[in-house]
């Protein structure tokens, strides 16, 4: 009798999970399994119905000529999460602590303010900046250049500005995410904690270092990691900065996402793309492992 | 000392105006621009209180543009694929939770490595798989993409909140003869009620911000979404209808603000979905 219940609840824990699974499978799952198969032959837009299987070509292509680009894009996806986490991190580090100065009145005004840009839709924000802040003709920093009598600045012509132009947007996209968990980790410390080491007379650097920062890791960790993998995967400010069709910047820095992305849509090399895809996702797959793998070790 | 304190705080009140103000600064820009009439926006004496006042650039949003039109597909698509994602989220979720069969706990590791997968990537292998079956260019297809894409958080996060939730409450309900329906009804979803909420709102704020695969996807003016709509009606380096853009940018975020700090405090949940135990 109990066996013949387990079997039926089983049943429906199945019926109930299925059509989540289901979609999850359609959508996610096989695309990727397609993709690998597409990474194996050399599917372009004159090959769309008579292409064929190659191999390994592509993934050799993508790995070991040096001018495919791609290891570029890698390098650079690597350098922009890099750059990106280390300013997130002190940035938003130091505005928490600022907005948790015990006497600070307006705090929840400021907060509120300053999450706008969490708020606002992402690919709103970068469109205005694109359109309202690095625009040649009538952007704002340009107006105030010449204001300044400065010669007029095209932010997104070259790859160092663009790529410092892209960073600030992203910043400004992500710093409110970062400071809101900052701030509710500090919150939740214990004040006793710090009272002995204000009478020692600690300074608020050595206190951050030796106590604050310790007491916030685990707190902070998961949505840093999380972070760490959105910054890597981050498209649309590079993409709808520089890279939109039709309207190109004259810079040509790429990330592995926009890499795939052009790759696939723009110079339509089908089986190339898939395999850029393959490996930035066994990439992923790695990190994510080995983050899970880390966080754990710490837990025990 | 008290002197040097209050001095302090001003200093500190200072700064955070000023950075506030900087941060906003792009938003300001093109509500100042949106609402200036004239073409003042080209010269060099631009200010953030427009000198004359104009709303016919939100007119020319809403009457020149199919705005209206994009507003339409942008709902159908959004409150199409909340409710299908809900649909299939909460069952699933339950399942996920509560009830113990084998593969259970592969299946949640197995998403938690999925959603690490950018969607962006596999899009062509989608085009070509939904291009046979004639879905390419049909609110279906993008709905069907949305759906699929959205499920692994909607699963994930709603498990997680579902955890939280002691299981007496339903064991109890079991001994009164309560059948499994009935337990996710009646007992889970009322508990589970703020997470149901953020969990929809996150899918709505998805389908309401999602450009690449609508601009990619759908072609033709009358099939866009808000998204793939303001994406064309961009101004280039050259032509000048950023005015009309900054107020269609405006009119298109009011709603996401809106709901963005109605669930404030949830999404911080929300977004560290991913990292759920197993």
């Amino acid at each position: 009798m109990k066996h013949a219940n387990q079997k039926l609840s089983s049943f429906y824990a199945w019926l109930l999970a299925i059509p989540a699974l289901v979609l999850i499978g359609l959508i996610v799952v096989f695309p990727i399994f397609y993709t690998g198969y597409i990474s194996l032959t050399n599917m372009n837009i004159f090959n769309w119905f008579t292409f064929r299987i190659v191999g390994f070509r592509n993934y050799f292509n993508a790995l070991f000529l040096f001018d495919s680009g791609f290891l570029t894009a890698l390098f650079v996806t690597v350098l922009w999460t890099v750059l990106n986490m280390i300013f997130q991190l002190v940035i938003a580090f130091t505005m928490a602590s600022l907005l948790n100065i015990e006497k600070l009145k307006y705090r929840k005004v400021y907060k509120t303010l300053l999450m706008f840009p969490w708020a606002m839709p992402g690919y709103v924000s970068i469109l205005l900046w694109k359109n309202g802040m690095f625009n040649s003709q009538f952007g704002l920093l340009n107006q105030w250049l010449e204001r300044l009598g400065l010669e007029p600045v095209r932010w997104l012509a070259n790859d160092v500005s663009a790529f410092v132009s892209s960073m600030v947007v992203n910043l400004w996209l992500a710093l409110p995410f970062m400071i809101m968990i900052i701030d509710g980790a500090l919150q939740s410390i214990d004040r006793s904690y710090y009272e002995s080491a204000l009478i020692e007379g600690a300074s608020w650097l050595k206190r951050s270092i030796s106590l604050t920062i310790p007491a916030i890791k685990p707190i902070i960790g998961p949505a840093v990691i999380i972070t760490i993998f959105t910054t890597f995967k981050q498209f649309d400010v590079i993409y709808l900065l520089t890279q939109q069709v039709g309207s190109k910047t004259g810079a040509r820095i790429h990330t592995v996402l926009t890499y795939a992305y052009e790759n696939a849509f723009v110079t339509n090399n089908y089986g190339y793309s898939s395999a850029i895809s393959m490996i930035i996702f066994a990439l992923l797959l790695g990190f994510s492992l080995s983050a899970r793998y880390l966080s754990k070790g710490e837990n025990e | 000392m008290k002197k040097l304190e209050r001095i302090g705080l001003f200093i500190l009140n200072i700064f955070f105006i000023t950075v506030c103000f900087g941060v906003m600064v792009p938003i300001l820009y093109a509500f100042s621009v949106s609402l200036n009439a004239g073409n003042s926006i080209l010269g060099s004496d631009f200010s953030f209180i427009p000198r004359a006042f104009t709303l016919n650039n939100y007119r020319a949003v809403l009457f020149d543009q199919p705005v209206l039109l994009w507003l339409g597909n942008t709902v159908i698509l959004a409150v199409s694929s909340v409710t299908i994602s809900m649909l299939v989220a909460v069952p699933g979720a339950f399942s996920l939770s509560r009830l113990k069969f084998r593969g259970r706990k592969h299946i949640v590791k197995g998403l938690i490595l999925l959603y690490s997968f950018p969607a962006i990537l596999s899009m062509f292998a989608i085009y070509r798989l939904l291009s046979p079956l004639g879905l390419i260019n049909t609110k279906i297809g993008l709905i069907i993409i949305y759906v699929g894409t959205m499920a692994i958080f909607g699963l994930l996060n709603l498990k997680g909140y579902f955890d939280s939730i002691p299981g007496e409450i339903e064991e109890a309900a079991g001994i009164d003869g309560a059948n499994t329906f009935q337990k996710i009804t009646l007992i889970m979803l009322p508990l589970a009620k703020p997470a149901l909420i953020v969990t929809g709102m996150m899918v709505l704020i998805y389908v309401w911000n999602e450009y690449i695969y609508a601009i990619t996807f759908m072609t033709g003016q009358s099939n866009y979404t808000l998204a793939a709509g303001l994406y064309s009606l961009q101004a280039t380096e050259m032509s000048g209808s950023w005015p009309v853009f900054a107020a269609a940018s405006l009119v298109v975020s009011l709603p996401i603000l809106v709901i963005f700090f109605a669930i404030q405090k949830y999404m911080v949940s929300g977004l560290t979905a991913g990292g759920v135990k197993m």
